[in-house]
């Protein structure tokens, strides 16, 4: 397997020009599709080849369970720089699986707990609760039973037309189960920092797919703009300014000025010959080298170490 | 009550403090913990009503007053707003709720708020006073 098996530790740096122009230049619903499904299989080779890695370091180990022939000098031959590599993976590996599960676990509750905390509420869909507090919410449910919760400090600062909006905004989440590919996203992160521009550009792309599925509901864009800058001015500012803020206007801004420019078109994938179609296909090219390397590296380790097991 | 009679073992705390209030405010005044434990279909304790009542006596949504040898309950705050303490509660302790709860709006760093009055033309608190 060679080299081949640290490819799809690094090859996640191949998606970082799409994470960046998906933003501008593709409807947000196939921005958001594409690179979750990029992240996803970036992040599910990339830890597979940690795995792999993890196993030959393993049998080096004094004392390990694993077959004895699992150490010999053909399997380690297979890596390379196997003394580092090896043992390296062991650690990474059990970092990588420690924060998926933290990050699954710690989505878990927050479902459960504001699940719990709506008990009683008799609002099948929107509950408006009455807080002095500006927000708004997209609760996911299974089988169709999601709920909006807004607060009465932020539907007060609306008008009714841009309250419209924000039901729709939020509605498409749930109809478009954005939570998922945010989960996806998320853990994607976890198992390879380097997709962290990924799960950022998926953030972005998903409110900005939920807005245009809400100009689209109310028929106006400029009221979908209004009702989010209206909103976020409503809401508590952040004390400090993020490292984020200093570089470049922040997420609501460039939302609003999309909304206030025209549609996006609605095309499905990109043309080769623009710069994000480029950069489109790379990502494309990126995951498919990736899954191909890291398929290849399972392949070769499993032949090898069946060859090192006696039997 | 009888579709939750079921699941009854699995209730959280806080399904029980919105059935415990929902049952308060179907009554007619003031009454006993033990009013509310028949109204609730009586597979709860007596202790556990008590319980939840003072629950829901630190989150300032029920009242009590003596009567007798005992307390009667009023309820001062819907449900609507004991969710909305749950909420705020839940909001203000997670720290990458993020990943749950897509936010509508993202908090607002202070160079995004003149952009953002610029771009929908809505003049800010110190409009005419700085040159942004």
């Amino acid at each position: 397997m060679g080299v081949f098996v640290f490819l799809p530790l690094v090859l996640p740096l191949s998606a970082w020009p799409v994470a960046r122009l998906a933003e501008t230049r593709l409807h947000p619903r196939t921005a958001t599709r594409l690179l979750t499904a990029v992240a996803v299989v970036m992040a599910v080779c990339s830890t597979l080849c940690l795995a792999l890695l993890m196993v030959v370091g393993t049998a080096q180990l004094p004392g390990n369970p694993l077959p004895d022939g699992w150490s010999d000098p053909e399997v380690r031959a297979a890596v390379p720089h196997d003394e580092v590599a090896g043992r390296a993976a062991i650690p990474a590996l059990a970092v990588v699986t420690a924060a998926c599960a933290r990050t699954l676990w710690r989505h878990r509750r927050v479902t459960r707990r504001a699940r719990r905390a709506l008990a009683g509420v008799p609002a099948p869909t929107v509950a408006v609760l009455p807080d002095d507090t500006p927000y708004a919410y997209a609760l996911p449910g299974g089988r169709g039973r999601g709920r909006i919760v807004v607060t009465t400090a932020l539907v007060a600062g609306l008008t009714s037309a841009e309250r419209r909006a924000l039901f729709a905004h939020e509605r498409a989440h749930l109809t478009a189960r954005h939570h998922r590919h945010l989960l996806a996203a998320h853990l994607a992160a976890r198992a390879n920092p380097f997709l962290r521009p990924l799960r950022t550009a998926v953030v972005y792309t998903a409110e900005r797919w939920a807005d245009e599925e809400a100009a689209r509901a109310v028929g106006d864009r400029r009221t979908v703009a209004r009702a989010i800058g209206k909103a976020a001015l409503l809401a508590p500012r952040t004390p400090v300014p993020t490292v984020a803020a200093l570089a470049a206007t922040g997420p609501v801004p460039r939302r609003v000025a999309a909304l206030l420019a025209p549609a996006p078109a609605a095309r499905t994938w990109p043309s080769a010959f623009t710069s994000v179609g480029l950069a489109a296909w790379g990502a494309a090219a990126g995951a498919l080298v990736s899954a191909m390397s890291s398929a290849n590296s399972a392949v070769t380790l499993f032949l090898v170490l069946q060859a090192a097991t006696p039997l | 009550m009888a579709r939750e009679d079921g699941r009854a073992r699995r209730r959280g705390q806080g399904e029980l403090e919105g059935q415990v209030l929902g049952a308060l405010r179907e009554a007619d005044g003031p009454v006993t913990a033990a009013w509310v434990q028949q109204r609730l279909g009586g597979d709860l304790a007596y202790t556990t009503v008590v319980t939840i009542l003072t629950r829901l006596l630190a989150k300032d949504v029920v009242s009590r007053e003596r009567h007798g040898r005992s307390f009667v309950w009023t309820p001062t705050a819907d449900v609507a707003r004991l969710a909305a303490l749950r909420m705020r509660r839940l909001l203000d302790g997670e720290r990458d709720r993020e990943a749950v709860l897509a936010s509508f709006v993202t908090a607002l760093p202070p160079g995004d708020e003149q952009v953002l009055r610029a771009l929908l033309d809505i003049p800010g608190p110190d409009a005419g006073g700085t040159e942004g």
